[in-house]
């Protein structure tokens, strides 16, 4: 009984890992394509891009001041940065998110392992018990 | 913990440094003297050895405040102060707690003469410890308040969904116990399902005793009962793990007041998680706002490498740190302890 509780805790836990790496994954790509598009941007001549308004409708914008980047470096504050600055930040939260990524996914290794322990431990139980004859509880 | 901050931090350190080393570059110079130069040695102006003739007071005086000794004026640090400041602000440290930092660090660098002897990196070093320890506020310490206090000592735990309540209340059951003194937990998480087994598989865990009720009871009524059963035994400490929940509930907030009232807790802790960084700040200034917060748990801090809410919290909403949270197990929980962090952040060359 106190076997399974712990599994059911493990498990609940490695859901919330999973859905951190998911938002770090989220970020980190969500990064890349802005270092594209601000790349992209100095790139072209006539600095048109095309804005999506949502719904998968999209228009054709010029962009006033393409070397004007409003960042939101955290805390909720919001700075103005050169185009290569804010290239350079967001790559700077690339590597962040990367190496948070690695943390989170050797933790929910280690998570994984314990909950794999586990199962054998309940099987090798419920095994013992069969032989036995007799339903009996796990610790 | 915190890695990012740190090394973030060490890098406008390193900045402040070569900022204040220009100053003491040129020896001749007024000290005034703009245009940072990359990183001259920190120990710059030795002092001048003995003059042939015999020298004036006023050649004194003028050999101490122009060679040996070095004031910083504002002009020198502008550029290392404002680094210093996207600095913090990337890290999630708030912006009311990172003006404060600055004005710190700028009041206890600018018109400062460093003495002979005394290297740039000591100066901004003990600059930024000063700051960041005003900031950081006392901490708490629960053993001592434990002691000092009738008993048993109640203690409420509150705060969002999913941020580690009920595993902070089951570290923090253990670390009690290991400091000797008795625990009683309630169970006064009715509403989540599990919530009640997954307290009473950790307090079976570490050899402390629950008092629970069936899933959906009133869970005032379950840390009424705790309290009792710790008054008739003589149990020194009484944590109530209650249910998450936002601040903009005014139901559950409501409950929260019954509950305040029932069990009248000597202690209202408000747990949050580390990586959530300035949100945590925010929910912790409206939970204490609406219920009140004697204290501040953040957990889920070995994931962050930021610091920003470790950093700001105390600050923010005047109401001390005392436990972080640091792993899955239960001794991954370290009282807060400012002096400590503050090493650990400014610690390395």
């Amino acid at each position: 009984m106190m076997l399974q509780q712990y599994l059911k805790d493990y498990g609940q836990q490695a859901e919330i890992f999973v859905e951190q790496l998911n938002l770090l994954e989220n970020g980190r790509m969500e990064a890349s394509a802005a270092i594209e598009a601000l790349e992209a941007m100095v790139a072209s001549d006539d600095n048109t891009v095309l804005l999506q308004i949502g719904g998968g409708a999209s228009v054709r914008a010029k962009v006033l001041e393409p070397e004007k980047i409003l960042v939101a470096i955290g805390a909720e504050v919001v700075v103005e940065r050169s185009n290569k600055d804010a290239v350079e930040f967001l790559k700077g939260r690339i590597m962040e998110m990367e190496a948070s990524q690695k943390r989170v996914s050797e933790t929910l290794e280690k998570l994984r392992a314990q909950m794999t322990e586990i199962t054998k431990r309940l099987e090798y139980g419920y095994q013992q018990s069969q032989q036995m004859g007799a339903p009996q509880e796990e610790e | 913990m915190f890695g990012g901050l740190k090394e973030r931090l060490q890098a406008a350190r390193n900045r402040l440094n070569s900022s204040i080393g220009a100053v003491a570059a040129p020896p001749e110079a007024e000290p005034v003297a703009t245009t940072p130069a990359p990183a001259p040695a920190p120990a710059a102006s030795p002092a001048e050895p003995a003059k042939t003739a015999s020298p004036t007071f006023v050649d004194k005086v003028k050999i101490l405040v122009l060679e040996r000794e070095l004031i910083v004026s504002e002009k020198n640090i502008a550029d290392a102060l404002s680094e210093l400041e996207m600095t913090l602000l990337e890290s999630d440290v708030a912006l009311p707690v990172t003006d404060a930092i600055i004005l710190h660090v700028q009041k206890s660098l600018v018109g400062k003469h460093r003495k002979i002897g005394e290297s740039v990196d000591g100066m901004v070093v003990s600059a930024l410890k000063t700051a960041l320890l005003e900031v950081l506020g006392k901490g708490f310490d629960l053993t001592e308040y434990i002691k000092t206090h009738p008993r048993p000592v109640k203690i409420l735990f509150t705060g969002v969904n999913g941020t580690g309540k009920t595993t902070s209340v089951a570290k923090i059951g253990s670390y009690l116990h290991k400091q000797g003194f008795s625990v009683v937990i309630g169970a006064g998480d009715t509403y989540r399902a599990g919530a009640i087994e997954q307290i009473a598989v950790h307090a079976e865990r570490i050899g402390i005793k629950i008092i629970r009720h069936k899933e959906g009871a009133d869970p005032s009524a379950v840390l009424f009962d705790t309290v009792q059963y710790a008054i008739s035994h003589k149990i020194d400490v009484v944590l109530a793990d209650t249910a998450g929940r936002f601040h903009t509930k005014s139901n559950l907030m409501n409950q929260l007041d019954k509950i305040k009232r029932v069990m009248k807790p000597d202690l209202v802790i408000y747990v949050d998680e580390a990586v959530a960084g300035n949100d945590a700040v925010i929910r912790a200034a409206e939970f204490d706002k609406t219920v009140g917060a004697d204290a501040i748990v953040l957990t889920k801090a070995d994931m962050d490498s930021k610091g920003g809410a470790a950093i700001s919290i105390a600050h923010t909403i005047g109401k001390p740190l005392m436990f972080l949270g640091v792993g899955q197990s239960y001794d991954d929980i370290i009282p807060f302890d400012p002096a400590g962090v503050v090493d650990e952040l400014l610690d390395g060359a």
